[in-house]
């Protein structure tokens, strides 16, 4: 890792200690919602930017984490800190299971099943109230004795900066070589001696563990879990973010996860109408600028450096 | 008796219907290796386009529902012309442009139709009675061999024309294909006019049956994605088995055991399909 | 010298077609085998079945005298059957060295740090002649060097027995040298099994020591270079081709 790699992220996590001394409470509350998106965007891109498969559930996984954690703390009175742990466990063990059953049936099978496996897991929220609380929510507690919501903000702060180390280490590692091998081609991939149906599963069990850590954390700082979070919008809101801050790069999820948050808080006034646009501006950057707005302004960079 | 006789009769006019919606999706897969999310979307849109032809500009119900579908296979075309030729050979992108889409398409028709269940006129009214042995209503009995004929049009048309002969060429091999002068581009968009044209002669088959909301549209496409791996990828008799096989396991299960859980018997077939069977009923086992 | 890989009676069809009708081989250690054949021969479905892409109807392979028949190519690799492809298939977005390394992970031996694996894709980088090109994407290279580096990669999988699949098509007479030299090398220095397929009739019958000629799926004629070239029934073969 060269000096200015090295330093640009100590200068960005220096700059976010700082947000809680100025921020309203409601700003506040958006970058935490921001660091939340931050996880899942970047973790979902860990497998469709760095493997190539198309995972429907990753909302679903962090709906998991919440609830698993969620229920645990109020019906068996489960340390919160402890919960989600186990949440993230249980989606691991999902997405493992998931996993094995279609990944060697091809890309398709798995984006396919994981949608089916986000609206089975709604509506079994939603009817098994009993438990649940269905739409009304489940009323869980929170991390914190006090609420503040400045540590709330270190908290997800620091792990959402773990889990980024996590990321970046995974990508830059062996791993991270065989993962970007299957996504550019995989049949040379498996004639090289990679065992690509392996790989694709390891790459969706750790993306789907990550989801299911960042709903459990998402889920005691709302301390109300309904079933919007492993909702199909939430996935979408995940995927677009990822999509248009740039798929298969480090820093493009990152991006995109706090542009699209903050911007929705602009374009909330027009209702139902900010998901439509986030839709059409989600198509038009698939469709013309894969790489995302991280890809547009790398080409910027570039031309601006050769000149 | 007579009732679980019903429940069986209400299977199997759901299966053909399934059957129709399934064949759509299968088309695509087939040639294109393509999934299209957006398939329920186009589905609920074609049942909202015969409900406002036939109730807000008075056309004819047997007008307003060829209408409705071809205005659909237009969409399909239009879709495949901007969206999906410049993705070939890129399932990823495929895969996330189409999931795209549907959430744009049912959000659009959120705003344009409202969240409303809107239902066309029905063409018939009154029952029958079947073989004596209990009534069946006309309306169901009309959708179904309207289904029917649709059916034997696409094994027809796809068995017998030269449209299906070139669709066929390019599922097996693209290569040799445009070799014997197939434009497998022609043939790719045909097949995804074809397909969303599918989805909306379900949609206008069954919006007089069950009402069509903007909101059910992820169910639909599941329940075509479902009897598409139940059947076999890319084959459309497993279509017509397999749809009727979840449409009589819905409406059985549904009335002996749970209607709140209508949609999981579709997943838990899909799940025991891919541990048994995963290559479905009449798909081929690849190498 | 034993034998490493053997095929018996292996046939494959798809649809209604036979690609490869009950085909016998073997290579022996330390030999270059050439294969040959008129387009649509089977010669590489014949190579795909050894190397586990496709899995035979009928017939067995053995590399050692393991049954190799049902394993994947990852299993294959591993066991020592490493492969270029006749169409180029490098990781394109990947740089050189990213792609050597692939092979080396392949090999699936652990205790390696990532350092020392990068010193050794370096090593084979330059074992290919494409030092100098380490952080190059490989979609940028040229034919001749996205081939190069296939065989790198190929190498860095350690095989015993190595399947080229037209390496010197598209090359010009002093790319062919500089590539049969390497070939050499890799047999002499490395000790490898060679087993190609070409189109480029002077450089395989100088170079192989054996020759198989397949015809529409059928091996029609085995033997030393020199028995090939005056055989009627491989004449007949080529002649009987338009496009050769």
């Amino acid at each position: 890792m060269n000096v200015k790699k090295f330093w640009i992220p100590v200068v960005f996590i220096i700059l976010a200690i700082f947000p809680p001394f100025f921020l309203s409470q409601y700003w506040l509350h958006v970058m935490i919602i921001s660091l939340f998106y931050v996880m899942m965007a970047s973790s979902w891109n860990l497998i469709a930017g760095f493997t190539g498969q198309v995972s429907f559930a990753h909302a679903a996984f962090s709906g998991i984490g919440a609830y698993v954690s969620g229920m645990l703390a109020v019906y068996l009175g489960l340390s919160p800190w402890l919960g989600i742990l186990v949440g993230m466990g249980v989606a691991a063990l999902l997405g493992l299971g998931l996993g094995y059953l279609c990944i060697r049936m091809g890309g398709i099978y798995l984006s396919l099943t994981t949608l089916g496996f986000s609206e089975i897991l709604r509506i079994i929220i939603t009817n098994e109230d009993r438990w649940t609380r269905g739409t009304m929510g489940l009323q869980v507690p929170g991390f914190f004795t006090e609420y503040s919501k400045a540590s709330y903000y270190y908290l997800f702060l620091i792990i959402a900066i773990l889990l980024l180390i996590v990321i970046y280490w995974i990508i830059h590692s062996e791993m991270g070589l065989t993962f970007r091998a299957v996504l550019n081609d995989e049949l040379a991939a498996s004639s090289s001696g990679i065992n690509t149906i392996q790989v694709r599963i390891l790459a969706f069990t750790i993306s789907s563990a990550m989801a299911g850590l960042a709903g459990g954390l998402y889920g005691h700082y709302l301390m109300l879990i309904t079933p919007d979070i492993p909702s199909l919008g939430q996935m979408f809101l995940v995927l677009a973010m990822a999509v248009i801050g740039g798929m298969g790069s480090f820093v493009g999820p990152i991006l995109g996860s706090f542009l699209l948050e903050i911007l929705s808080e602009y374009i909330r006034i027009y209702g139902e109408y900010h998901v439509l646009i986030f839709g059409l501006v989600a198509l038009s950057v698939a469709r013309f600028a894969p790489e995302g707005v991280i890809g547009i302004l790398g080409k910027k960079w570039e031309s601006v450096w050769a000149r | 008796m007579s009732e679980f006789l019903m429940y069986l009769t209400n299977g199997i006019v759901m299966g053909v219907i399934h059957a129709i919606s399934a064949i759509g999706v299968s088309l695509i897969v087939g040639i294109m290796k393509v999934v299209n999310f957006a398939h329920g979307e186009l589905y609920i849109f074609a049942g909202y386009f015969s409900y406002h032809l036939s109730i807000s500009l008075g056309v004819p119900p047997l007008l307003a529902m060829p209408l409705s579908v071809f205005f659909i296979f237009l969409v399909g075309i239009g879709m495949e012309r901007t969206l999906i030729r410049p993705t070939y050979g890129d399932e990823m992108y495929s895969l996330i442009i189409t999931f795209v889409l549907s959430i744009v398409l049912q959000n659009a028709a959120l705003l344009i139709f409202g969240p409303y269940p809107n239902k066309p006129p029905n063409l018939i009214s009154g029952a029958t009675n079947i073989f004596g042995l209990y009534h069946y209503g006309n309306q169901r009995l009309l959708s179904f061999f309207i289904s029917i004929g649709i059916l034997v049009f696409i094994f027809y048309l796809i068995k017998k024309t030269w449209f299906g002969k070139s669709i066929r060429a390019v599922s097996q091999d693209r290569g040799m294909a445009s070799l014997v002068g197939v434009d497998h581009y022609r043939v790719n968009m045909l097949s995804f006019g074809l397909g969303a044209a599918l989805a909306g002669t379900a949609g206008v088959v069954i919006a007089p049956i069950f009402p069509v909301t903007p909101t059910g549209s992820s169910a639909i496409s599941l329940t075509a994605f479902v009897v598409v791996v139940l059947g076999g990828m890319g084959s459309l008799k497993g279509c017509v088995v397999g749809g009727l096989i979840l449409g009589m396991m819905e409406n059985l299960g549904a009335a002996y055991i749970s209607t709140m859980y209508r949609q999981i018997f579709g997943f838990i077939i899909l799940i025991l399909v891919l541990v048994f069977r995963p290559w479905g009923l009449f798909g081929q086992k690849t190498q | 010298m034993g034998t490493i890989v053997e095929g018996k009676g292996l046939s494959k069809s798809f649809g209604g077609l036979t690609a490869v009708k009950k085909i016998d081989f073997y290579l022996e250690e330390g030999e270059i085998v050439g294969l040959i054949g008129p387009n649509g021969a089977g010669k590489t479905t014949l190579f795909n079945l050894v190397s586990g892409i496709f899995h035979p109807d009928e017939g067995k392979l053995f590399l050692n005298g393991r049954d190799i028949t049902e394993l994947r190519p990852f299993e294959i690799c591993r066991l020592g059957i490493g492969r270029t492809f006749q169409i180029v298939r490098p990781f394109l977005k990947m740089s050189c060295l990213e792609n050597v390394m692939v092979g080396i992970i392949g090999r699936n031996d652990r205790n390696r740090g990532r350092a020392e694996i990068g010193r050794e894709a370096e090593d084979l980088l330059k074992f290919v002649g494409l030092d100098g090109f380490e952080g190059t994407i490989a979609g940028n290279l040229t034919l001749i060097q996205k081939k190069r580096l296939e065989m790198a990669r190929a190498l860095a999988t350690e095989p015993r027995a190595i399947l080229l699949d037209e390496v010197l098509a598209g090359l010009n007479p002093s790319e062919i040298l500089q590539a049969l030299a390497l070939i050499e090398t890799i047999r002499s220095k490395l000790k490898m099994t060679i087993f190609w397929i070409e189109h480029v009739m002077g450089a395989i019958m100088k170079a192989s020591d054996r020759i198989i000629v397949l015809d529409q799926g059928e091996k029609i004629k085995e033997g030393k270079p020199e028995e090939i070239v005056s055989d009627p029934r491989v004449i007949g073969a080529y002649l009987g081709e338009t496009d050769a």
